[in-house]
């Protein structure tokens, strides 16, 4: 839900697929053991909206005439629980997607997904999040594609705040005062739109204090690094800085009109995002205006500046083969595998305004080549140059201490409760409930 | 075997009198009877209850079983006996999902009979346009609950919502966060709720009002009672069946409640709003704990099935 890819990105892509389309052409291995006509099956969904599988399917029968890459079709919101369910009734498709990684230990543990250790070693060293599916030194699934989380902001009401833009230097506090100095000098302006937006997921507070955290662990049932984040969030909107919590949820707002209409100067979001803002622009859902992506802001100063490596969050999205699937055809779905997370499928997948595992220079030379994408050195940087930290870090508590943590979300930036007593809580629970 | 019983005597009158001399050639359309209108029973039943078995039955007798194990869907279920249940008593979630499924059914349930009772009495008259309101009052409950939630969200949004607006405008200095708010998101959901399901338990009272006698309103009128004592002494009493039928439903819809608190609150603020229904679904299908699960969904069964009961005794000490 968390990371749920936004239909309209799928809108953008569509868009941008039609403006920029080359097929891939990466420098891929050729089809390994595939011997005659192979077809394999891909889980996707929303597929009218989400060309990601298409687009993958596509360009590797084309490098792969004798191997079709037919698709099965799930619901983009009950993925999990559908999957879930093929999977124990034996109806599953040969290849399936690791949505986030929130369920990848449900998977593993249940034993639904092949050892792929061998396609990961192949891999190039520099894909993003391939780590994060091993367990005991195997690798149970590969990234094909790794958004992280930016700081997005509008060039135009940053210019008529008089407010300087971010330069890869901020830390939160730098964020913050950035964020009241927007909303005052707008209001002065005479526009209402306000400093910054934060969606209500709880990953908008935790995700960071999370990956930015020295030492901080889900597991460990110790959730005291999450109080500095949020004293900040709850400081902001007491400030007037962004829209409260209680306005998010009860009218429903969302951060594509959020910040697409201007009504907010920055916002922090993954980098999924790109695509549907320039559909929606093209669209006339979005206004007109100049906007940058700026490396998300750090707890501390020693990651920033543009010399630095940024810390940010973000699972990846990775591709699973199942260990039903008929064993002639193991060779050609583990060259599917290695295709999507290389080189090839990130040329395709970039052409479309996804976020490939794989940043290579040529990935992000085609990424930035589409019509649109901010080309300044900022946004470039942001993009390509970061330390992607798990939101879900794959343990058998996982998605129990997840929710707990919902819970504590809500319950904190509703004002319902103190940051430190719903943290308190969240312990007690943790103990309590989980493990 | 009941059925058979049933069918003998049902294809006496036609048939050969029961003190006949059964010959051997009457014995053969006879089984043969016999055999058609058992065959017409089952042809009966059957489509109805095969459904029943394969959604409900097998299911709910599967559930009992998986109570007692440990079970995340995939492989085989493992036997734990009663440890879901010993760790029920110690899981605080638990206790503040019964806790609120009772808090809420404790309000709603009353809530909702006197307001649909007060809205069949009103639309029991001989208005004008009756009908058009009688389906104004039915339309909360055939509107999607998506939708309603959507829009009661909005009405209830502290800041620019039209009920804290109004509220300021009678003067209400510090109106509450309704949805936003731990403290009042239970009241909200429970306003919905009411709302939502007047109209339904209306129609089912106004059915029952129909029933009641004009002439036992007349003679009370000749007695010279008031308008409070006939409803007390003529209209309640006729509407007893009525009204035990809508009380048990609306216990059992009230103790089960999931879908309004999912797409309203999700259970939040924090678990001001966690019901058993919601918990059942976040440790089931959430967490893949269906053993967890499955023995939470037990304690409803029984919480449900006990309220019932005691509801069945309750009226027919009344009865007696």
């Amino acid at each position: 839900m968390k990371r749920m890819i936004p239909t309209a990105a799928g809108t953008a892509a569509v868009v941008l697929a039609l403006t920029a389309c080359s097929s891939g052409s990466g420098g891929d291995e050729p089809a390994a053991a595939a011997e005659g006509p192979v077809t394999l099956t891909l889980a996707g969904w929303s597929l009218s909206t989400t060309p990601e599988f298409q687009t993958l399917a596509d360009a590797y029968h084309e490098e792969n005439p004798d191997v079709t890459v037919e698709l099965a079709e799930y619901d983009a919101t009950e993925y999990d629980t559908q999957m879930i369910a093929d999977l124990a009734a034996g109806s599953a498709p040969d290849i399936y997607v690791q949505k986030n990684l929130k369920n990848f230990w449900t998977y593993q543990d249940g034993g639904q997904l092949m050892d792929v250790s061998d396609v990961t070693e192949g891999l190039d060293p520099a894909t993003g999040g391939v780590d994060f599916y091993e367990v005991d030194g195997s690798s149970y699934a590969v990234p094909y594609r790794q958004d992280s989380w930016v700081l997005y902001y509008n060039k135009d009401l940053f210019e008529q705040a008089g407010v300087a833009e971010p330069d890869g230097s901020w830390t939160w506090d730098d964020y913050a005062t950035a964020a009241e100095d927007l909303t005052s000098g707008l209001e002065e302006a005479g526009s209402d739109a306000l400093g910054t937006y934060q969606h209500s997921w709880q990953s908008v507070v935790q995700g960071f204090a999370l990956a930015q955290t020295e030492g901080a662990d889900l597991t460990s049932g110790d959730f005291g690094y999450l109080e500095p984040f949020y004293d900040q969030a709850v400081a902001l909107q007491d400030a007037g800085a962004q829209a409260d919590f209680g306005t998010v949820t009860t009218n429903q707002l969302t951060y594509q009109a959020q910040f697409g209409t201007q009504q907010a100067a920055m916002m922090p979001m993954g980098s999924w995002y790109v695509a549907t803002l320039l559909a929606q622009q093209e669209s006339g859902e979005a206004d007109e205006f100049e906007w940058g992506m700026a490396p998300i802001p750090q707890a501390d100063a020693s990651t920033t500046g543009t010399d630095a490596t940024p810390v940010t969050f973000g699972d990846p999205t990775g591709l699973g083969i199942n260990p039903a699937l008929d064993e002639e055809k193991v060779a050609a779905a583990k060259d599917f595998l290695a295709f999507a997370a290389g080189e090839g499928g990130a040329q395709a997948l970039a052409e479309i305004g996804i976020t490939p595992a794989l940043l290579s220079d040529s990935v992000v030379e085609t990424y930035f080549g589409l019509d649109g994408v901010p080309t300044d050195e900022l946004s470039q940087f942001a993009f390509a140059t970061h330390d992607t930290r798990p939101e879900n870090p794959v343990d058998a508590d996982t998605a129990a201490l997840q929710n707990i943590l919902g819970d504590t979300h809500s319950e904190i930036m509703s004002e319902s409760s103190s940051v430190a007593d719903a943290i308190e809580g969240a312990e007690s629970r943790a103990a309590a409930e989980v493990g | 075997m009941a059925t058979t019983a049933v069918d003998d005597r049902r294809s006496g009158p036609p048939g050969p009198l029961p003190d006949a001399p059964p010959g051997p050639r009457r014995r053969r359309p006879g089984s043969r009877l016999k055999r058609r209108n058992t065959l017409i029973g089952w042809s009966f039943i059957l489509p109805n209850f095969i459904g029943f078995a394969l959604l409900t039955l097998i299911p709910v007798v599967t559930l009992f079983y998986l109570s007692l194990t440990e079970w995340n869907v995939f492989g085989g279920a493992e036997w734990v006996g009663l440890d879901n249940f010993t760790r029920l008593v110690g899981d605080p979630s638990y206790r503040t999902a019964l806790w609120n499924t009772i808090y809420y059914s404790a309000v709603h349930i009353p809530a909702t009979l006197v307001a649909s009772l007060c809205l069949a009495l009103l639309l029991n008259r001989k208005l004008r346009g009756v009908a058009f309101f009688r389906t104004v009052a039915f339309f909360p409950y055939i509107t999607s609950i998506v939708a309603i939630a959507v829009v009661w969200n909005m009405l209830f949004s502290p800041e620019y919502g039209p009920i804290n607006q109004f509220l300021s405008f009678l003067g209400v200095e510090n109106p509450p966060g309704w949805t936003t708010s731990a403290d009042s998101s239970m009241p909200a959901v429970i306003i919905v709720g009411v709302w939502r399901e007047m109209g339904y338990y209306m129609l089912l009272l106004l059915a029952g009002l129909q029933t009641v006698p004009p002439e036992l309103y007349e003679a009370a009128r000749v007695d010279g009672a008031g308008a409070w004592s006939r409803f007390w002494n003529v209209t309640l009493p006729c509407l007893r069946p009525t009204m035990f039928f809508v009380t048990v439903i609306l216990t059992i819809n009230s103790l089960k409640v999931f879908d309004l608190i999912l797409v309203m609150t999700d259970g939040g603020p924090g678990q001001s709003t966690l019901v058993l229904s919601q918990f059942i679904y976040a440790k089931g299908f959430e967490e893949n704990q269906f053993g967890y699960a499955s023995a939470v969904a037990v304690t409803l069964f029984f919480l449900c099935i006990t309220v019932t009961i005691v509801q069945f005794l309750w009226n027919r000490r009344r009865d007696a």
